[in-house]
């Protein structure tokens, strides 16, 4: 189903990014202090300088604010999987954070900027046995 | 502002395909850099400092292979990309004014047959920080980045293909008139273009920069030092390197996104200089890709967003004839991709009346750096 190679790249989850890559929700770093959001995690909050955060998930609602269709296979092993759609989305509970992902098993002539979208999430398994939940997008 | 620097030489290595060089690329910045002390007047044991960005050619290496005297200053910028280009000039000028050193070269060596492949990417297996979020998804190159801001900047703003395309046109058509161009001869149509397969939609092959050989080197010094120098000094009007805050957090979570990250700079740089962009006659706009030259059009205060498509049709970038001709050499699309730095040293032959698309009564030389990277950087150049 994924749009990339079975043994694709996957995510190794940090402290910052556990929540996000295996909570199966759009768990959105918040600073445990002043309350702002942000996206990717950082680990400082970008607003009060803050070490300290929740995950708290957000509606898994989206939009799709931008994409690319990726013709040309910058490493070999994507070669078999070209075209690909690679879609930023801004989540409708905080449009100015964006989420990058695939769209899997849409037609690429089906995606355009403005479409509402939901998160998906789909289930890696990484050589060391660790479970990844990779969020992606569907139509809605 | 204008400090106390001045650009008293320039030069180039032969620039080739990638892999067409005989030469190592140690060896292309060395040629490089000969040429332009030579250009200046002066000799290699005047030279007593390197700026750059991203090069691999380390200023201990090349001063002890080249003869050059004691070393004072060696720096580089941060951040990937040719967003560095302008901004090495502005740390050449800062050294200078500020007397750290006297003499410096700046300069860009990029052998892309002898190493790595910028249009390529390796096989991530497993990925932190900012790159578990793109690399996961497939999105790996610049391309894929500088296509995803054009994309939203073309619907946000009616942006045609057929403008894209006019930065290709205009950097082949003048790259016709320079014999150092890797594009030197062979012409392209606008029907090439658009028949051209994509890379990155919204980016055919051509909207794409080429992967070259080659090296690019200017000398700057103090105006002092100038008079003795074999030609007239270009001065470094103003120069800008920056981004406002948060401007380029990773994956586009940033309240500006699409953009060129060349707001700032525009402000800064016009601040800085005392002139705006109306008082400029020709500018060099570093080409990654088409968009986001474009993109710095706009955020460098040339026209609106949505003027764009007016601001590049009917030759208005385009040399003799155009309002604002820009990459008169042919850019890094026409000339060749030494990571920027010919459109530095083409806005310095413009101040002298050395180009080969020479726009008459230069006071004004502009050069913009690699927007779509951030931070961006910019310099102005003028009349000494
Ligand atoms: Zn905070």
């Amino acid at each position: 189903m994924s749009v990339l190679p079975e043994d694709w790249a996957l995510p190794a989850p940090t402290a910052i990014t556990e929540a996000w890559f295996t909570s199966r929700t759009i768990a959105v770093q918040t600073c445990a202090e002043c309350g702002s959001r942000q996206h990717p995690p950082e680990e400082l909050c970008h607003r009060c300088g803050a070490m300290s955060f929740t995950y708290p998930a957000l509606s898994p609602n989206g939009t799709l604010h931008s994409y690319t269709v990726a013709h040309y296979a910058v490493n070999r092993a994507l070669a078999p999987h070209v075209p690909y759609a690679v879609v930023l989305v801004s989540l409708d509970d905080a449009p100015e954070l964006r989420v990058i992902g695939n769209m899997p098993g849409v037609p690429i002539e089906d995606i355009r900027i403005g479409m509402p979208v939901v998160a998906i999430w789909e289930e890696h398994h990484a050589d060391d046995a660790s479970v990844v939940h990779l969020p992606q997008w569907q139509p809605r | 502002m204008r400090g106390a620097a001045v650009v008293v030489g320039v030069g180039e290595s032969t620039y080739y395909k990638r892999g067409g060089a005989t030469e190592s690329e140690f060896q292309l910045a060395c040629t490089a850099i000969r040429r332009a002390v030579a250009d200046a007047g002066l000799t290699m044991a005047d030279v007593d400092g390197f700026t750059s960005y991203m090069d691999r050619n380390e200023p201990v290496r090349l001063s002890a292979a080249l003869g050059v005297g004691d070393l004072n200053f060696t720096a580089q910028t941060f951040g990937g990309g040719g967003n560095g280009a302008a901004a090495a000039v502005t740390l050449a000028d800062a050294a200078i004014s500020a007397g750290y050193a006297e003499t410096i070269v700046v300069f860009r060596a990029l052998a892309q047959g002898q190493f790595h492949r910028y249009g390529q990417a390796g096989r991530p297996r497993r990925t932190r920080g900012a790159g578990a979020f793109t690399a996961p998804y497939g999105m790996l190159s610049a391309a894929q980045t500088c296509a995803m801001q054009t994309m939203r900047y073309m619907h946000e703003h009616g942006v045609t293909q057929d403008s894209l395309a006019e930065i290709v046109l205009t950097c082949f058509e003048h790259a016709q008139r320079n014999p150092r161009a890797i594009r030197y001869g062979t012409p392209l149509t606008r029907e090439e273009y658009h028949a051209s397969r994509w890379i990155a939609e919204p980016f055919h092959l051509y909207d794409c920069c080429p992967e070259n050989d080659g090296a690019a080197a200017i000398v700057v010094t103090t105006a002092e030092r100038a008079r003795d120098c074999a030609k007239a000094p270009v001065s470094i009007v103003a120069g800008a390197h920056g981004l406002e805050h948060r401007g380029g957090v990773a994956a586009f979570s940033y309240p500006g996104f699409p953009t060129a990250y060349h707001r700032h700079v525009g402000e800064q740089l016009w601040a800085r200089a005392g002139v705006g962009p109306q008082d400029v006659q020709v500018a060099q706009f570093y080409e990654n890709f088409t968009g986001p030259v474009l993109m710095a059009i706009a955020e460098m205060g040339f026209c609106e967003p949505g003027e764009l498509n007016d601001f590049v049709a009917d030759g208005n970038i385009r040399w003799p004839n155009g309002r604002l001709p820009i990459n008169t050499a042919g850019g890094n699309l026409g000339e060749g991709y030494i990571h920027g730095f010919g459109n530095v040293v083409e806005a310095v032959r413009q101040v002298r009346g050395e180009s080969t698309c020479q726009v008459e009564n230069v006071e004004l030389s502009l050069s913009v750096s690699g927007p779509g990277y951030a931070p961006g950087s910019a310099v102005l150049f003028g009349r000494g």
